[in-house]
């Protein structure tokens, strides 16, 4: 495939976005990156125009595109700087589980509102005693008649007080090993029993962690996503999406902190300057290599052979965005002190080695699943 | 342009894995160590089979030998520790003169059939490559140091500055050129200083960025196979090893330790299939691919280093030992960090250049 080609199709997409765009949108761009109502429109445009899941169906807010040239589509769209996503969650991560698991029901109810963003969606994930052991969880759903009653609580639950729905993984089987007796059921936050309760953020933040108390919620039975006690193989099939966008997200961040250290006075005038100039040059390599490493990942995918490389994205890619902001701050000396645009980067860089599996738990998945080290 | 390997390049890939399991265990780099004559026989298998044609490139694409070839079998000969003069005469000497066309036609048909050749780019006192020689009134002459594969080579293939502008010069070993060889980290791949006054076999002016480039490729494609190998013989070694009732693999501090190794693998191998794939592909700008070049050059001696530094702490005490191969890797990796430009010289280089650039 092709590596960094500007094929017809990515100009038709560069053309679109261009046109979307308001003109002054890259001057303003510091102002325009938290323009909840841009981005909300650039959502729903992206989803007409066919430009949201681009391997997906015209229907479903794509053009049926091969892997690759959505790959090409998303680093466009990323050197763009596109506007975010304002529900990242949504179209991201419970999109593909409603569309790989979900009953032809659910995916008529749900997934065009999900990808319009007229209905948000939160994970409902971690809990106070399960956190990386995601399977440890304790939130209790037990069958009664044709529906479940849930009890529990839900936290670090990103966005639940603007969303109509949740990815609400419960346990239905406190018998079974713990992997085995997950289910994932569609909650709507409007019931009955939930308490959510935003939670202030460390950081100006639009992504708003929440508390999500549970207190005898009933959940419709045919709100099943998948089989069940198969919930975690929704969560790792919805997170491994995850990943594998992760790291271009990843990868334009760096880009815009590569150029940040670039474009610094410091860099230029201050006697200590040349000492950026080999980080600099480490994180340009870390930068290629994510590229490379996604690329030949799907080529790997593409001819058939597995892509173990692909489990290295998020690890680098997470840790490289948080050393470019470091060195950011390095490069502007004191005036890294009244930068908050360069805090808000830092703090939020510092999530990125959290969420979605933190790099302790990827590293184990690397041990484990890939050089086929023991489990611990 | 691809980035990964296409079929056939796996099946080469495949093809060489075989004759070197079979034919070079790192046992052979040992005896090299104190023999000076036992890479030969190694080396006529590698000219039978063919590899040093690598060498060689021609016109027709179909046919030829892309960088990317070129990148399959010297990681493999890296990853088996082969004491063969692979890298140091077709990968390094021919790789400088790759672009150099017809006037080295001659010079590479030669290296091609197996006639070994070194490169000295390496001025007394410099960390990054550069020119070491002058050319005047028809000489070449001039001092360069840590020239690798030199006590094994007939050609010498250096830089020399001229009134106009850098040339490539070849000079046959002989009058003239005066081969001072000494101990070295890893004297299976012995290298040695050079002094040269001599008359040169073939002249041809070149751009030293682009020059450079496929060397350093070169150099990144044997150190990824090397970081790839020491990975797999810690992590062999981490799976039997047993204390405190269980394999020391499944402690964390070993086990994120070769997942970080992994990574360091992984990130070299990337830039350094995109550097190749960068350099065979005519659209690619000189610094664009020098710059690329340098990366995979930098990142793959990182990760040689450090897949060998952690390979021996996982080892423990065994790998002190001469018996135990862990040392042949991390001679070798040490050895091919400091040639061509250490890693943190590389990575300033390519920052700086960044830095300097138009935003």
């Amino acid at each position: 495939m092709s590596y960094g080609l500007k094929t017809d199709l990515v100009a038709e997409y560069a053309a679109w976005l261009t046109g979307f765009l308001p003109n002054d949108y890259y001057e303003r761009y510091r102002e325009y990156r938290w323009d909840i109502g841009l981005r909300r429109a650039h959502q729903n445009a992206a989803f007409e125009a066919g430009w949201l899941q681009p391997t997906w169906s015209p229907a479903h807010g794509g053009r049926s595109l091969g892997l690759a040239e959505a790959m090409e589509i998303r680093l466009e769209a990323a050197m763009r700087s596109a506007p975010k996503l304002p529900n990242v969650a949504g179209p991201g991560v419970a999109a593909p589980g409603i569309r790989q698991f979900g009953t032809a029901a659910q995916i008529d109810r749900l997934l065009v509102p999900l990808l319009r963003g007229d209905e948000w969606w939160a994970l409902g994930m971690s809990e106070p005693e399960a956190g990386s052991d995601f399977a440890g969880l304790r939130t209790r759903a037990v069958r009664d008649g044709d529906m479940f009653r849930v009890k529990g609580r839900k936290i670090w639950t990103t966005q639940a007080h603007q969303s109509r729905w949740c990815t609400l993984y419960a346990r239905t089987d406190p018998d079974a090993p713990k992997h085995r007796g997950i289910s994932c059921l569609i909650l709507d936050l409007e019931s009955p029993g939930v308490t959510i309760e935003p939670i202030r953020m460390a950081s100006i933040s639009d992504e708003t962690f929440c508390e999500v108390i549970l207190d005898d919620v009933e959940i419709p039975a045919d709100s099943l996503l998948g089989p069940v006690n198969g919930g975690w193989q929704v969560a790792m099939s919805s997170l491994n999406h995850e990943r594998q966008m992760i790291w271009i997200m990843n990868w334009v961040e760096i880009q815009r902190g590569l150029s940040s250290v670039r474009d610094s006075q410091a860099t230029h005038d201050d006697y200590a300057s040349g000492e950026v100039f080999a980080e600099l040059g480490s994180l340009l390599a870390d930068a290629e290599a994510l590229r490379a490493t996604g690329y030949r990942a799907l080529n790997n995918e593409l001819a058939g052979r597995p892509s173990p490389e692909a489990d290295i994205l998020k690890l680098l890619g997470s840790q490289t965005l948080q050393r470019v902001w470091e060195l950011s701050a390095a490069a502007a000396g004191p005036r890294s002190i009244d930068d908050t645009d360069l805090l808000f980067e830092r703090q939020d860089a510092l999530a990125a080695t959290i969420y979605g599996g933190t790099s302790e738990i990827q590293r184990n998945i690397i041990a484990e699943r890939l050089l086929g080290l023991p489990k611990g | 342009m691809d980035v990964g390997l296409n079929s056939g390049q796996l099946a080469l890939r495949d093809s060489v894995r075989d004759v070197l399991r079979a034919e070079c265990p790192p046992a052979i780099a040992r005896q090299a160590m104190t023999d000076p004559d036992r890479w030969r026989t190694v080396w006529k298998t590698v000219v039978d089979l063919g590899w040093s044609e690598l060498a060689v490139p021609t016109a027709d694409r179909d046919s030829s030998f892309g960088r990317m070839d070129l990148t399959v079998v010297l990681e493999e000969c890296g990853a088996a520790l082969a004491p063969v003069p692979l890298l140091s005469s077709v990968g390094l000497a021919a790789g400088l003169l790759r672009l150099a066309g017809p006037a080295v036609d001659d010079v590479l048909a030669e290296i091609g059939s197996g006639v070994v050749a070194a490169l000295a780019v390496h001025p007394p006192g410099h960390r990054l490559p550069a020119v070491p020689m002058t050319l005047q009134d028809g000489r070449v002459y001039g001092r360069a140091v840590a020239v690798p594969g030199l006590p094994r080579a007939e050609l010498v293939v250096t830089l020399a500055s001229s009134s106009e502008g850098p040339v490539a010069a070849v000079v046959r070993v002989g009058d003239g050129v005066t081969v001072h060889e000494a101990e070295c980290t890893d004297p299976a791949q012995p290298v040695a200083d050079v002094e040269v006054d001599a008359q040169p076999i073939a002249i041809v002016p070149v751009d030293l960025d682009s020059a450079l480039a496929t060397p350093l490729v070169a150099a990144a494609a044997d150190l990824v196979g090397v970081a790839g190998a020491a990975l797999e013989r810690a992590i062999e070694y981490a799976k039997t090893r047993q204390q405190f009732g269980k394999p020391i693999g499944a402690f964390q501090g070993i086990k994120h330790a070769l997942a970080d190794n992994y990574v360091a693998l992984q990130r070299a191998r990337g830039l350094t299939y995109a550097a190749a794939a960068r350099l065979d592909d005519p659209a690619t700008s000189v610094a664009a691919g020098w710059n690329a070049a340098a990366l995979a050059k930098a990142a793959a001696a990182e990760a040689a280093v450090g897949c060998g530094r952690t390979a021996v702490q996982v080892h423990g005490a065994l790998a002190q030992t001469w018996e135990h191969d862990m040392h042949l890797y991390l001679r070798h990796a040490w050895q091919g960090a400091s040639t061509l430009g250490d890693s943190r010289a590389l990575y300033h280089a390519v920052g700086r250049r960044f830095a300097g650039s138009a935003a």
